[in-house]
């Protein structure tokens, strides 16, 4: 609803059908349905993240934004950068909203993550030659995490998109979307959504935000 | 002042200062524009430099976007007012909040 009434833009869900049955059925939005590749956890509970290397294909679009199922745009602010000249586009930080700086991930890899959290691309030879090489680096993804150095083994779309983009550009960088990701850790408890913000507890305290996007990281929201 | 009332406005303090930074945030996020299939931020350096060589130098002139790819402004003064509006509905909008946070205190 929230893409719907604040970006404005054709949607299409990527999902089982087993969740697909589960959730109200919305009429404005086009399904894709996948059977998720299974196997890779987080905190020892099913992480359905595997599949982000599909997006490419699975898109209809000639230029299209990935949003996981738990980033809540509030604001338009995204909507722009399907006007760009950009072929791909990723934010490489994320903004800790409880004032925490938790998102150091420098200390955890000899690579920089980016947040592949939120992507803008356009359907074309170049593009297609970064997903090429995600579908590689997943495959081996054991071999470059050990690589990179990456202390997390599991595997995280933020690290496969950040191999990717600096093997396929020879190290020299990428462009980037210039955005923090507004995030909330995993330890903050969502308690309220309405269509402008959210609320949240964490340490005892409820604080909220509203009409600013917000990259939700407990996973008792949504297993993504 | 007891050490639990101390506690307390610390703990208010801190949590002002968090949903201040918060705010500063949105506003950065918000000033974020894209203009001729180009990212920009429309922040005071952005903005300066566009009327300075709008003022100093013929059309079109060139500058570099937030990915450092240059671009041709062909219209300063298009440019410059986009870049100006979408400055001020950002830091007005933080500064309605500030002025929630200073009731607070």
């Amino acid at each position: 609803m929230l893409v719907k009434k604040n970006l404005k833009l054709p949607i299409t869900v990527v999902t089982n059908f087993k969740t697909f049955k589960s959730t109200k059925p919305m009429g404005f939005i086009n399904y894709k349905f996948i059977e998720p590749e299974l196997g890779n956890t987080k905190l020892g509970k099913e992480w359905n993240n595997v599949d982000r290397h599909m997006a490419y294909e699975l898109s209809p679009y000639d230029t299209t934004l990935v949003m996981d199922i738990d980033y809540f745009c509030f604001t338009d602010n995204l909507a722009q950068f399907l006007d760009t000249d950009y072929d791909f586009l990723v934010p490489n930080t994320a903004y800790d909203l409880t004032g925490r700086n938790t998102f150091d991930q420098r200390k955890w890899s000899m690579i920089p993550m980016v947040w592949a959290t939120v992507l803008v691309f356009k359907k074309n030879h170049k593009v297609s030659k970064i997903f090429k090489t995600v579908k590689y680096i997943k495959q081996y993804y054991s071999y470059f995490v050990d690589m990179y150095r990456v202390y997390a083994k599991n595997l995280r779309n933020d690290y496969l998109f950040a191999m990717a983009l600096q093997q396929i550009n020879g190290f020299t960088g990428y462009d980037k979307l210039p955005l923090a990701l507004p995030t909330l850790p995993p330890d903050c408890e969502v308690v309220k959504i309405t269509d402008n913000g959210l609320a949240w507890k964490h340490d005892d305290k409820i604080s909220y935000i509203e009409n600013q996007d917000v990259h939700v990281l407990n996973k008792e929201l949504s297993n993504v | 002042m007891d050490i639990g009332s101390l506690k307390k406005e610390s703990d208010l303090s801190y949590g002002i200062a968090v949903a201040k930074r918060n705010a500063l945030e949105k506003a950065q996020s918000r000033l974020i524009i894209v203009y001729k299939e180009h990212i920009f931020r429309a922040d005071s350096q952005t903005i300066n430099l566009v009327k300075t060589l709008g003022e100093v130098h013929s059309s079109p002139f060139y500058i570099v976007d937030t990915n450092d790819n240059p671009v041709e402004i062909s219209n300063p003064k298009e440019f410059l007012q986009i870049l100006v509006q979408r400055n001020q509905e950002a830091i007005s909008s933080y500064h309605q909040m500030s002025k929630t946070f200073e009731k607070k205190k």
